[in-house]
């Protein structure tokens, strides 16, 4: 099983490296550009994926990836699934503040909320924090990357504050629904 | 004008909407232009019909120029009903050599030994079809012209076209058929929608086909490059499904086909229901596909991901064999694999 680890490679000067995984490849193109046109300071550089495992012939060409970010559409239940099988080809690593889930989607009906739910309670195991992002529109989406390019500074750790990743993340990781709380 | 063209002509006019009155009469090209411009497209269509018929009775036009104004309109918009494909079979010799003058007057001559009373009107259009409006009759009574039977044939193609067809008039037609195309026998092509064009360019292979190539190239598909920055972990992956979906469905613009039907005549297989496992019952059912662009649909769940490849040759074989309709039978009973 090829895992991927954050450690294995040397990082480069003033570079950030952002991976976006989501099955359905419609939201994360449009987040790409966000990002990297929001993004003057840094070099940052956007990695994206259908799902994990990546493929084994890119990993020379691979920079230390800095954030790995699940996108998960609360429409499809394929969204959700993928994200779930991809989990576990994270080293363990990551999963010290370099995870990040970023919900799509969140408004429409009931059935996504069951869904967000599920996705609640998988963030909460894996200490990772959720973000909701509406990708229909062009403020949401730099809204998220916003968002997403906070979380990736101190997870490069190119904030210039003594902020790592471990403190970001104790502090934001999402809390498990109080009716879930037993396991 | 008689009560019959009357008839059917304020029946005609019923059937065309407002905006597509001028260009088809245009088209008909059997009133002059002073008339023509008298004529008030957006007047309610009963007030219209009168003038119009005023305008005929001064062309001393009958039911002939009627047909033609209907078979006008049929041509410039052949979505008017369900279109059925049929192939001829077993060409003779001399099939390859047919002219129109040749077809019309086999054909016509063929039909009107049958029956006294029927009316054949046949055109053929700059892109090769031949059409057909034939209004049936029979010895005693005149032809019936509020249903007439369309079809459409590609002069040295093996290929048929039927709307509203009925089944009485089957061995006549199919009669005649032979005689004008010189072939000797017909099969249902199993394939069948509102889309004359989708049809025809199904069965004849007239859209963009993509064949397998060994040497693949990561072509640019989309035209707008990503940033520098950006990179996609999974291009090659994305390309091989892209190439997969044109393999199976074609690329650029998919023939407008709405639906597929798979008749299944095979037994269940599995082992979660007793019920179900019934060794010598067979598990009927009928599976339908409809979208409003069916090909374009499944090529776009193989080329996202939606749908895991390869395609299964059921889907593909909708392109490859011009069909959508399918019985799905066990090879041999009883057999599992």
């Amino acid at each position: 099983m090829a895992l991927l680890t954050p450690y294995s490679k040397i990082p480069e000067l003033n570079t950030a490296t952002i991976l976006l995984i989501e099955n359905e490849e419609r939201f994360q193109t449009k987040l790409a550009d966000a990002i990297v046109q929001q993004e003057k300071d840094v070099n940052v550089n956007v990695r994206l994926a259908r799902k994990l495992p990546l493929p084994l012939e890119n990993g020379d060409s691979r920079p230390r990836v800095d954030l790995v970010v699940f996108v998960v559409s609360l429409r499809s239940e394929r969204s959700l699934q993928a994200v779930e099988s991809s989990l576990n080809y994270l080293a363990s690593d990551y999963y010290l503040g370099k995870v990040c889930f970023v919900v799509t989607d969140a408004r429409c009906g009931t059935l996504a909320q069951e869904r967000m739910l599920r996705v609640r309670r998988l963030a909460a195991s894996h200490h990772c924090p959720v973000l909701c992002a509406e990708h229909q529109t062009e403020e949401g989406i730099a809204m998220a990357a916003m968002r997403l390019l906070t979380i990736l500074k101190v997870s490069a750790g190119l904030s210039p504050m003594a902020t790592t990743a471990l403190y970001l993340s104790s502090l934001t990781r999402c809390a498990a629904a109080p009716e879930l709380d037993d396991d | 004008m008689d009560g019959q063209a009357k008839t059917i002509l304020q029946r005609i006019i019923r059937k065309i909407p407002n905006k597509k009155l001028e260009v088809t009469l245009k088209s008909w090209d059997r009133l002059s232009t002073e008339q023509l411009e008298s004529l008030d497209c957006t007047q309610p269509k009963w007030l219209f019909l009168e003038n119009l018929i005023s305008r005929c009775g001064e062309k001393r036009l009958g039911l002939k120029a009627v047909t033609k104004l209907e078979m006008v309109y049929y041509i410039d918009n052949p979505n008017q009903g369900t279109w059925q494909a049929f192939q001829l079979m077993e060409a003779e010799d001399d099939a390859v050599s047919v002219s129109f003058t040749q077809f019309r007057e086999r054909f016509k001559a063929n039909l009107e030994e049958d029956f006294r009373h029927i009316s054949i009107r046949m055109k053929k259009l700059e892109d090769g079809a031949i059409w057909i409006r034939i209004a049936w009759g029979d010895n005693f009574r005149k032809p019936n012209h509020l249903k007439p039977t369309y079809v459409v044939h590609y002069l040295q193609t093996p290929y048929v076209f039927f709307l509203n067809f009925m089944s009485k008039h089957k061995p006549f037609l199919y009669e005649a058929l032979f005689r004008a195309t010189r072939h000797t026998s017909i099969k249902e092509a199993h394939l069948s929608g509102r889309s004359l064009t989708a049809l025809r360019d199904l069965v004849m292979r007239q859209y963009q086909q993509v064949f397998p190539t060994k040497d693949r190239t990561l072509k640019e598909r989309n035209g707008t490059p990503l940033h520098p920055n950006i990179e996609k972990e999974h291009a090659e992956y994305a390309e091989r499904r892209h190439q997969m979906a044109c393999e199976a469905f074609g690329d650029g613009i998919l023939p407008k086909l709405e639906r597929a039907v798979y008749k299944l005549e095979t037994r269940y297989r599995g082992n979660s229901s007793n019920t179900l496992n019934d060794k010598d019952e067979l598990f009927r059912g009928v599976v339908k596909f409809s979208s409003s662009n069916l090909l374009q649909s499944f090529h776009h769940c193989v080329a996202t991901g939606i749908v895991e490849g390869p395609v299964t040759p059921l889907l593909s074989s909708i392109t490859q064999k011009g069909k959508n309709y399918f019985v799905i039978t066990d090879k041999v009973p009883g057999a599992t694999h």
